[in-house]
């Protein structure tokens, strides 16, 4: 597995967060959003769930391969 | 970038509310449905939307038990639509840039700068005759060729740039600073130049410089003589002529002859007394044919018809064909009435001093002058008897020609 190369994400399903100080996160490779408010969103990945939670989220755009969230992110938890 | 792609295909604002807005979210990411902007308000979300997207959610709609509710339209398809209900007015911006595209083609102002001596009328003249004018087209002119030409045809003109500023021929010249000395002709002596008297009078001062004198000072001469000769005589031993040798006679010569003024005033004159009735009539022009409002006549015996006129003008010289104006009629009454003495002597001297400065500025000199007034109850007559004195002299070409014969004799006789 480890010689392959291969990325990670791919091969485990394993959602790739990337936070940009506490204002923005894009989120990729999950499966769905299971909650949407200005103080918490929380999506589902493979293994696990993802919540952030801060105040005035929002989701900037929102596909099937990738999405951004913006607004003040004070936590980022794994349910 | 991606927001103008959006704007060209067009996306809506959507405002969704109901049981499950998440499910709906997750349900748009599966069938491949942009959204973007996603704001929760509590009770409701509000969404952006491509207008493809909007379609396709109806079944996702019912789904999931959510409703929906447009709020904005954006983009062009939306915009496209409004401005079919508006014809004229997309007519009307069509034609207007239809328009700009078309007038941008042509020169539409010449400016010129750096001209001193030569003005600006002259310098347009001279572009008209070249083809170059207001209204002409931006690809009929040749900047180079025009550039060579004006230094060519004005020997003033030391540097010339011309250029196209938008609409605007902007022609920059620089003049010689230098004053310019012109070769002065030599004359081909085969023929002198004589110097006639103009006019009939009596040589009062004669000094040659060149040539032979033919007249003393307190000969009378008649217009016409030969005062100065420029064929000078080269004589052989017998005192017969040789040859001519010719020259331009060159002079200080002046003569003097006798002149009778007569001039007569009236005592009694018209006057116009403007009886302030006026008739104001607007005059409106196109090209050379102008429109007036008619009245069916002017019912005063004398009037005086007075006009002003404007010309429409776009930016500082383009000029259009346009005219409007007024058309002032003045009423007046004829009065006779007799001058007085005072003013008698006052017009008669004015006409008097108008004489003597035109004289003056001839280069006469009054010599001698006898002026008497005679006066009647009808007229004043001013007589005068003038002395004048007058380089009245003219350059003729000499009538003595060389005959080649007398030469071709000489030479065989040497």
């Amino acid at each position: 597995m480890e010689s392959l190369k291969l990325p990670k994400d791919t091969m485990l399903g394993a959602a790739i967060v990337t936070v940009t100080g506490n204002r923005e996160a894009l989120v990729e490779n999950y499966k769905g959003i299971l909650e949407y408010t200005t103080e918490s969103i929380v999506l589902q990945g493979k293994n696990a769930r993802i919540c952030f939670e801060g105040k005035n989220l929002s989701i900037d755009y929102y596909t099937n391969e990738d999405m951004k969230i913006s607004g003040r992110i004070d936590a980022l938890r794994y349910l | 970038m991606l927001h103008w792609i959006q704007y060209i295909r067009g996306y809506v604002t959507i405002k969704v509310w109901g049981y499950s807005v998440e499910r709906l979210l997750n349900l748009c990411g599966n069938h491949d449905i942009l959204v973007w902007e996603i704001e929760d308000h509590g009770d409701y979300h509000t969404m952006h939307i491509s207008i493809e997207g909007f379609f396709a959610l109806k079944p996702l709609l019912k789904k999931t038990g959510t409703r929906v509710k447009v709020l904005h339209r954006y983009g062009v398809p939306f915009f496209m639509s409004k401005m079919l209900a508006r014809k004229i007015f997309v007519a009307g911006l069509v034609c207007c840039i239809l328009f700009w595209c078309l007038t941008s083609r042509f020169i539409w102002d010449i400016r010129i700068e750096g001209n001193l001596s030569l003005t600006e009328d002259v310098l347009l003249d001279y572009l008209e005759e070249r083809g170059i004018h207001t209204a002409m087209k931006k690809s009929d002119l040749q900047i180079e060729s025009l550039e060579q030409a004006l230094r060519e045809d004005y020997d003033l003109i030391t540097w010339t740039s011309a250029q196209l500023k938008g609409t605007t021929l902007l022609i920059r010249i620089k003049e010689n600073d230098m004053p310019v000395y012109e070769a002065e002709e030599q004359k081909e002596s085969s023929q002198g130049m004589d110097l006639t008297a103009t006019r009939d009078g009596v040589v009062t001062y004669i000094i040659t410089r060149k040539g032979v004198p033919l007249v003393a000072q307190g000969q009378s001469v008649k217009a016409g003589d030969v005062l100065v000769s420029g064929a000078i005589p080269v004589y052989n031993e017998d005192t017969t002529v040789r040859k001519y040798q010719f020259v331009e006679a060159d002079a200080d010569i002046i003569l003097r002859y006798g002149k009778n003024i007569t001039l007569e005033e009236a005592v009694a004159y018209e006057e116009k007394i403007y009886t302030g009735e006026t008739i104001g009539i607007p005059v409106f022009g196109v090209g050379e044919k102008a429109l007036t409002f008619r009245f069916p006549g002017i019912p005063y015996d004398y009037y005086d018809i007075s006009e002003e006129k404007s010309q429409v003008k776009l930016l500082d010289h383009l000029y259009l064909p346009l005219y409007y104006g007024k058309r002032t009629v003045q009423e007046y009454e004829i009065a006779i009435k007799k001058h007085t003495d005072d003013e008698m002597k006052v017009l008669l001297q004015a006409r008097w001093d108008k004489i003597i400065e035109t004289l003056e500025e001839k280069g006469v000199q009054i010599a001698k002058k006898n002026v008497t007034i005679k006066k009647n109850e009808e007229k004043w007559v001013l007589t005068a008897g003038l002395q004048l004195e007058e380089a009245a002299v003219k350059r003729r070409p000499s009538r003595i020609v060389q005959t080649p014969q007398e030469d071709a004799s000489e030479q065989t006789a040497e």
